[in-house]
């Protein structure tokens, strides 16, 4: 029997046409993977099915009254809100930092806690979840201290424990790192081995071997579909042709980005035998590390490892830097420089930022608040600013959706709003963590591009990426973190 | 010690009630230059404590926590708070001598002996900073002639002064120096570099001086921001449960209902609040606020006064001195309440539906806004001064009830707020027993629209609007929000 009916499904926007009289029928117990480029109408099908958005036309749920998993749809978001104990959510990305003894959260089990009790369910499934997760060792945190990798981690084990009849995720794997991708795919083969109906919303093509269906989408209708019994699709992965996004980044970079940064001091970062430490847990140990002028550095390690507390030493983000021997851009922390001299001469991406960025904020405003290194722009702009800003906006192929609200934006151009953020005062150092988190291969091969053409100007760069991520090629250096410390250290091509 | 605010002859009573100037952005050019490379410490490490210390090392200041010894020996909340932010963290002998500034970021009841134990241990020509003038002003402290005496005030609880900070913006924030203390004439320099310091120059800053702070503080926070809004929530309350609404529903209504209803006030004033309501809702809440501002103008008066008169502020003393007795009792009284003690339900409320639903409570929030500016500006106070402590801060404290009704609320106020609350909420509910009596549920709990044919009389609208939008707290509003929110989004770009 089918477990959803679609029929002629149409969501609208105000005026825009997300979704555009699609069909579409999902029998019990089969896995499907709904996949399409930026803006095509992933996210809206899927917050169709879960009721979350109005829509015209018919969207029909059978449960299967036999079936052991509870009677209910799921939905898991691609990002993950969460509320202090007061109910508020207005928090700020560097609040993983500041350390008070108020709390403001619940930790990660105490919500895994009230998530079981809510729902009826059973500890020991839990335990078997966060075994295979390796999660044992952030249940103590706040919500807030967690990374986004163990966040991500955090909602599909609610998700997974819970089982319903019929699970949608928008994008499991994002800033999962390769382990737990594979965890992941067992963890849902075992979930489609008890029955239940898996649809996915992702461009990667490691999939489960539960999913044997797949449709593609392009302005809100299925162009593609596809089925198969052995993992083995018979149409390509998803943006193997990144034709179109070389010529995309062939476009001229604006002018002002063509001259080279200047450089106040030839050594950016200096760090002497670090610490970082929450009472007695120490995320980060004796650190040793040097960034020059140029120098374009690639910082891996896993889902918790440290790399975000590390940039948020170099990034003035973090109380602890004064306890510390760090020197940024020649000045030592703590002689009286203000965070706002260093934030001056850096450009951030984070997933934290992105999570707490102004709501509020149009895309133009976006761009611009990286002058003020504000979140959400609140100054005036002068004339020149304006210009780049302008030469900006075109470059990227956001001058079109300028006036928008960035939140409303399709991930993947959120993302180059935030990029072109970091570039627009064309620092000397840029600091990209995870910058492609969430984007499929394509959006990332053109993003990583975009900063391999940036880099000609001589700009210093940090990079965060997993292990088995596409990166730019410009990268020249390489450090690994396990558990704080610093595991290699080398130049890529050695 | 003698109230400060009655040694004053009636000309500078009225010369110092009426210091009020909105600052312009060029003022603060000089950035936080005139406090680089001084000491400074802060007494006491709360919310504000913290958060304050925190931007100010941020910004390139030197910053060290001043503790009492058996806070430092028994590793209480305070030296934990400081030591895991890395500060330098002392006692007052091995730091005060050492500080160019110290700033008291202690509750007022404590100012007193704070005071008393730092004063001696300042060096020669230091500065002393407040973020509230009730120990200056109400208590008459006497500050060492040499020392230059300043506030402080962002207004806005610790936890925001951080975040918008580190968002590259601040909260609204009031300044002043004390006449008596400003022996080198460097107070207003050191006030403004400090106010850098916390980011408050992004957000707009009112110079205002320890007695038009104080008087005007408290005159806001007894009457409208706390004192009506839980006399409302209560009345209101009530009268849903006699009149057979469900309980859960009546809860919810009155717990989310002020805060939906002031981000309205928020962001359009009086007017836009109104302005949310329907024709025939939008003319009966006019009547019920001239009603109610009928009614209550008195109590308001009387309120204003004892604060004029220094009686308030005895009064209140008195029960510092009896360990907070009456507080305590009125505290548990409050938490005794049927409101409180019923939890809302989980039934979902439209934003929409709390203004038609509520039509009470927004008649409420303007007869006090409205009520509480005029008083103050009859008593001499600035109407840019009475519209800050009044209308600007309504809804911030409207989101603490929110989050846990009232009691949370009277937890995040200060004790001098919550016992002004407790004396206003005490005289204003008989006073509006009969009033209530007229109320039924098209006011509150149900739709005010329900059966009715929405039709209103032309003129009659227009008169209503005319008197809604040319009220004198709407015409400073309109000039004030406007400035703030040039800053906060320039929506140009």
């Amino acid at each position: 029997m089918a477990i959803l009916n679609i029929q002629d499904l149409s969501v609208h926007y105000g005026l825009k046409t997300v979704i555009d009289n699609l069909s579409l029928t999902v029998k019990a117990n089969e896995g499907w993977l709904i996949r399409g480029e930026s803006g095509s109408g992933k996210t809206t099908l899927a917050r169709a099915i879960a009721g979350l958005v109005k829509h015209l036309g018919c969207i029909e749920i059978n449960f299967d009254k036999q079936s052991a998993l509870p009677a209910r749809t799921l939905f898991v978001e691609n990002w993950y809100r969460f509320t202090n104990l007061e109910g508020d959510r207005n928090f700020y990305y560097q609040q993983r930092y500041n350390h008070q003894q108020k709390r403001d959260t619940v930790t990660v089990g105490r919500e895994l806690e009230l998530h079981g009790i809510e729902n009826s369910l059973n500890t020991d499934s839990l335990n078997s979840l966060v075994t295979t997760f390796q999660y044992d060792k952030v249940l103590d945190e706040q919500l807030f201290e967690i990374s986004s990798g163990e966040h991500k981690k955090l909602q599909l084990i609610k998700a997974l424990w819970l089982s319903p009849q019929l699970l949608i995720i928008d994008q499991p794997y994002t800033g999962l790192d390769k382990d737990s991708r594979t965890h992941l795919n067992q963890l849902l083969n075992e979930y489609a081995a008890k029955g239940g109906t898996l649809i996915i919303i992702s461009n990667d093509m490691e999939l489960p071997e539960c999913v044997h269906h797949l449709i593609e989408l392009k302005n809100g209708k299925i162009v593609n579909s596809a089925y198969s019994v052995n993992e083995k699709f018979s149409i390509s992965p998803f943006g193997g042709n990144t034709k179109g996004a070389r010529s995309e980044a062939q476009k001229l970079l604006p002018s002002f980005l063509t001259n080279p940064p200047e450089y106040t001091s030839q050594e950016l970062v200096y760090m002497k035998d670090i610490h970082v430490r929450y009472d007695e847990k120490y995320v980060l140990t004796d650190i040793n590390w040097q960034v020059h002028a140029g120098e374009r550095w690639l910082l891996q390690g896993h889902n918790g490892s440290g790399k975000s507390t590390l940039l948020s030493l170099i990034t003035a983000d973090h109380p602890q830097a004064y306890a510390n021997d760090i020197r940024l851009f020649g000045v030592q922390r703590g002689g009286g420089e203000s965070i706002w001299d260093i934030k001056k001469r850096t450009g951030l991406i984070s997933p934290e930022l992105h999570w707490y960025f102004d709501a509020n904020a149009t895309v133009s405003q976006s761009l611009a608040s990286g002058f003020f290194d504000a979140n959400g722009q609140y100054q005036r702009l002068r004339y020149a600013q304006k210009q780049q800003l302008e030469e900006l906006l075109h470059f990227l192929n956001l001058y079109e959706v300028r006036d928008e609200l960035l939140a409303t934006q399709p991930l993947g151009k959120q993302r180059l709003a935030l990029l072109g953020r970091t570039i627009i005062k064309n620092p000397q150092l840029l600091v990209l963590d995870e910058p492609c988190q969430g984007l499929d291969q394509q959006q990332t091969q053109y993003f990583n591009n975009l900063v391999d053409e940036i880099s000609k100007n001589g700009v210093t760069i940090i990079y965060v990426g997993h292990f088995e991520t596409q990166l730019p090629s410009c990268l020249t250096h390489k450090l690994v973190l396990e558990e704080g410390r610093v595991i290699l250290r080398q130049t890529i091509g050695d | 010690m003698a109230n400060y605010f009655n040694t004053l002859p009636l000309r500078e009573q009225l010369n110092q009630l009426g210091v009020c100037e909105f600052m312009s952005n060029d003022e603060f050019a000089d950035g936080v230059d005139a406090l680089k490379g001084k000491k400074i410490v802060i007494v006491g490490c709360g919310a504000q404590g913290l958060n304050q210390g925190l931007n100010l090392r941020d910004s390139g200041l030197d910053v060290s926590y001043a503790l009492r010894k058996e806070a430092i020996e028994e590793k209480r909340a305070s030296w934990k708070n400081a030591t895991d932010n890395n500060f330098n963290v002392g006692t007052y002998e091995e730091l005060i001598p050492t500080a160019d500034l110290v700033i008291n970021l202690t509750p007022d009841k404590q100012h007193t002996s704070v005071i008393n134990a730092v004063m001696p241990l300042m060096k020669q020509g230091a500065t002393l900073s407040y973020s509230h003038g009730f120990n200056i002003v109400e208590e008459g402290m006497q500050v060492r002639k040499d020392i230059t005496v300043i506030m402080v005030a962002p207004k806005s609880p610790g936890s925001e002064v951080r975040a918008e900070y580190l968002r590259g913006f601040g909260v609204p924030t009031l300044i002043a120096v004390h006449p008596e203390n400003d022996p080198e004439g460097k107070g207003l320099d050191w006030a403004k570099a400090y106010c850098v310091g916390t980011g408050g120059h992004r957000a707009g800053v009112l110079r205002s001086s320890f007695v038009a702070e104080v008087k005007s503080d408290l005159m806001g926070e007894q009457t409208i921001l706390c004192g009506l809004l839980q006399t409302g929530s209560i009345l209101s309350f009530d009268k849903m449960i006699e009149k057979g609404i469900d309980p859960a529903y009546a809860s919810k209504l009155v717990q989310y209902g002020v805060e939906v209803i002031t981000e309205a006030l928020k962001q359009g004033g009086v007017t836009g609040m109104m302005d949310r309501l329907s024709n025939p809702a939008k003319i009966k809440a006019f009547q019920v606020s001239e009603e109610l501002k009928k009614i209550m103008r008195p109590l308001f008066q009387k309120h204003q006064d004892d604060i004029m008169s220094g009686e308030f502020s005895r009064v209140m003393m008195e029960d510092w001195a009896n360990g907070d007795a009456n507080l305590l009792k009125w505290r548990a009284e409050t938490g005794e309440t049927a409101f409180e003690k019923t939890p809302a339900g989980d039934m979902k409320i439209g934003e929409q539906e709390y203004f038609d639903n509520y039509t009470l409570m927004a008649a409420f929030i303007k007869s006090g806004v409205e009520l509480a500016f005029e008083t103050m500006v009859e008593a001499g106070i600035k109407p840019e001064s009475a519209y800050y402590e009044s209308l600007h801060e309504t809804p911030l404290i409207a989101n603490t009830i929110a989050r846990k009704k009232l009691f949370e609320m009277n937890r995040v106020i200060s004790d001098t707020a919550e016992y002004g609350c407790y004396l206003f909420d005490q005289a204003c509910k008989p006073l509006l027993a009969d009033f209530m009596k007229t109320v039924d549920t098209d006011l509150v709990g149900k739709n005010f629209n329900e059966g009715k044919d929405n039709a209103v009389d032309n003129q009659q609208l227009v008169e209503v609007n005319d008197a809604i939008r040319n009220h004198p707290v709407e015409e400073v509003g309109r000039v004030l929000r406007k400035a703030m929110t040039a800053m906060k989004a320039i929506k140009t770009a």
